[in-house]
């Protein structure tokens, strides 16, 4: 049996930030497709977008579950997260347009398969267990796909298994250049199984807000997107590979700036050079 | 017979840039008390010990290092796809890794410290601009030998991987060396040196680290300087010794039956590890006393 200790008071209830986090994830992803349509790459770097939508909404989720006393697990709740959603995803591509809907579902049957067996099987009776799994598996194969997109500018199988090698000047298809075939898929599952759970593992405590707590997933998720931007340098054109380069700089500059101010607001203390303050029986 | 001393060579060079990082990699977390030694850091505050000590709880070592090396591996994969020569991709990567590094040590001391304000825990701007600093430089020499180990596998030794794959398997590797290796000497001996030898963490005790030093106050520094003489170059051994010994047994054998003999060697070195542990283990009970009461002694 585990005892919720910590309750989540004030701010913005679970259920909105996670239609807000699905809903913008979603739209986002798909504004990429219209790179098909208007056949450039500038509009890559929605997909990064979609991915740090899925971010936000996955740090509160993180936090909705750990709240049930599972300290050590936040962590590994990022690598759940995208273990799971990564087959879901990778699936999902195989679709075409219907990709991250198909992407949405698979993930979401998934995370109840996985929650169903830590639940029942496992028996850690966990409430919010089922749910929070479900919604982290979407998690994982929204922010997958956000990325990919971001990276190889189409959310479709085709375009992250064929990339282009220039030899003497002449340019060849090659699956060794490509997202799947360089493994650079690894690097993006690191990056965002990090930044999905470093908000709440960094931000959890007696004083933990909300408002600060999201902003520094938002951060994380711009965080994320520089250096996504800089390997699509490889895979997408180099003016679409700019555009996510600046939208994620300017984007992260922002949010670290507030996540600075949000926690000089909820220290105790902002001290410069000081010694320890002496404390009543100390 | 010139492959497999070419091969060797590669193996050795493997070795050493392992050594190296895996001294990096510990320095580097105990400075910012990454690991286990963080909770300790953590709990202080709580149980009323306000102290300087940098606390920077990214995730565990493994996973926080599987995306450093994952990071400068990818990064460094994408400019050599781009015709970039391979040694300044390699240092243009770890060096975008090294400043996402900094900045989530930055975000995880801030949020750490600022969600302790009831204790009256305050945030030291002077450690945020002087330690993280140091972390970052300690992360860029552990990242940038990893990687470039990693692209003499890939490169060198013809490992069907490509380097950012590699990347996160060594990344991984690395984070659990030190984590296993250098942490106990931090957070066992360097944060209890008030403590009796070997006695353990009492609950009595818990949180009460040393936060004062010679002269002044502790800071996370002195940890580095201190774990850097013992408990870095130990980390750094076993990191090398992974590598060198993974890499060795491959090259000499896997032509033999067709690549069953590295796998049987391999699991040869596990059992005459298993029987080494074992050994030293006993042996340190029995030298350096038992863990028992004198009472039970005397009976048994």
């Amino acid at each position: 049996m585990s005892v919720k200790i910590e309750v989540i008071e004030g701010g913005m209830p679970h259920t909105n930030i996670m239609i807000g986090g699905l809903v913008v994830s979603v739209i986002c992803i798909y504004l990429t497709y219209l790179n098909v349509l208007t056949g450039t790459q500038l509009f890559a770097f929605f997909g990064g977008l979609g991915a740090i939508a899925a971010i936000v909404w996955g740090s509160h989720t993180i936090k909705h579950l750990c709240s049930y006393g599972i300290g050590t697990g936040v962590p590994s709740a990022g690598m759940m997260a995208f273990g799971s959603g990564l087959i879901a995803m990778l699936f999902a591509t195989r679709y075409g347009v219907a990709a991250p809907i198909v992407a949405i579902i698979l993930a979401a049957v998934i995370g109840a398969i996985l929650g169903y067996v830590a639940n029942n099987i496992l028996s850690m009776h966990i409430p919010v267990m089922i749910q929070s799994l479900v919604e982290m598996a979407v998690i994982g194969a929204l922010t997958l796909m956000g990325f990919a997109a971001m990276m190889t500018g189409s959310f479709e199988l085709s375009s992250m298994t064929v990339g282009q090698v220039t030899i003497l000047g002449l340019s060849l298809p090659s699956y060794q250049a490509s997202l799947l075939g360089g493994a650079l898929l690894a690097t993006v599952f690191m990056l965002g199984g990090i930044a999905i759970q470093h908000p709440f593992n960094a931000c959890l405590g007696p004083n933990w807000t909300q408002d600060r707590m999201l902003m520094l997933a938002a951060e994380c998720g711009f965080l994320s997107m520089i250096p996504a931007a800089v390997m699509s340098m490889a895979l997408v054109s180099m003016p679409a590979a700019l555009i996510s380069l600046i939208v994620s700089l300017v984007g992260w500059y922002y949010t670290y700036a507030n996540y600075i101010v949000l926690s000089k607001r909820d220290a105790a203390e902002w001290l410069d050079a000081k010694p320890i303050p002496e404390l009543e029986g100390h | 017979m010139e492959s497999i001393v070419f091969g060797i060579g590669i193996t050795a060079l493997a070795g050493a840039l392992a050594t190296v990082a895996g001294a990096a990699e510990d320095t580097e977390s105990n400075i910012g008390s990454q690991g286990d030694p963080n909770s300790q850091v953590q709990l202080a505050p709580q149980m009323g010990y306000i102290h300087r000590i940098f606390n920077k709880a990214v995730a565990g070592e493994p996973p926080a290092y599987g995306l450093w090396i994952a990071l400068g591996a990818g990064i460094a994969w994408a400019f050599m796809a781009m015709q970039i020569n391979p040694i300044l991709a390699i240092v243009l990567g770890c060096g975008l890794a090294t400043f996402i590094q900094g900045v989530y040590a930055t975000t995880a001391y801030l949020g750490r410290t600022a969600s302790l304000a009831k204790f009256g825990q305050p945030v030291y701007v002077d450690i945020l601009k002087s330690v993280t600093t140091v972390t970052m430089a300690h992360a860029f020499v552990a990242i940038f030998t990893t990687v470039t180990m990693c692209h003499l596998i890939n490169a060198a030794l013809g490992h069907p991987f490509p380097l950012p794959l590699l990347g996160l398997i060594w990344g991984i590797a690395l984070g659990a060396a030190g984590s296993a290796t250098g942490n106990p000497f931090y957070g066992k001996e360097r944060q209890y040196q008030s403590q009796k030898f070997g006695a353990g963490v009492p609950i009595a005790a818990s949180g009460n680290i040393v936060r004062y030093a010679e002269a002044g106050e502790r800071n996370s520094l002195d940890n580095g300087w201190y774990t850097a003489k013992l408990g870095g170059p130990a980390s750094g051994v076993c990191f090398g010794l992974i590598v060198f010994l993974e890499l060795w047994r491959t090259v000499l054998f896997e032509p033999v039956a067709a690549g069953w003999g590295a796998i049987v060697v391999g699991i040869i070195m596990i059992l005459v590890f298993a029987v080494i542990d074992r050994y030293i283990e006993v042996w340190a009970r029995k030298t350096y006393g038992p863990y028992t009461t004198p009472e039970k002694e005397a009976s048994s």
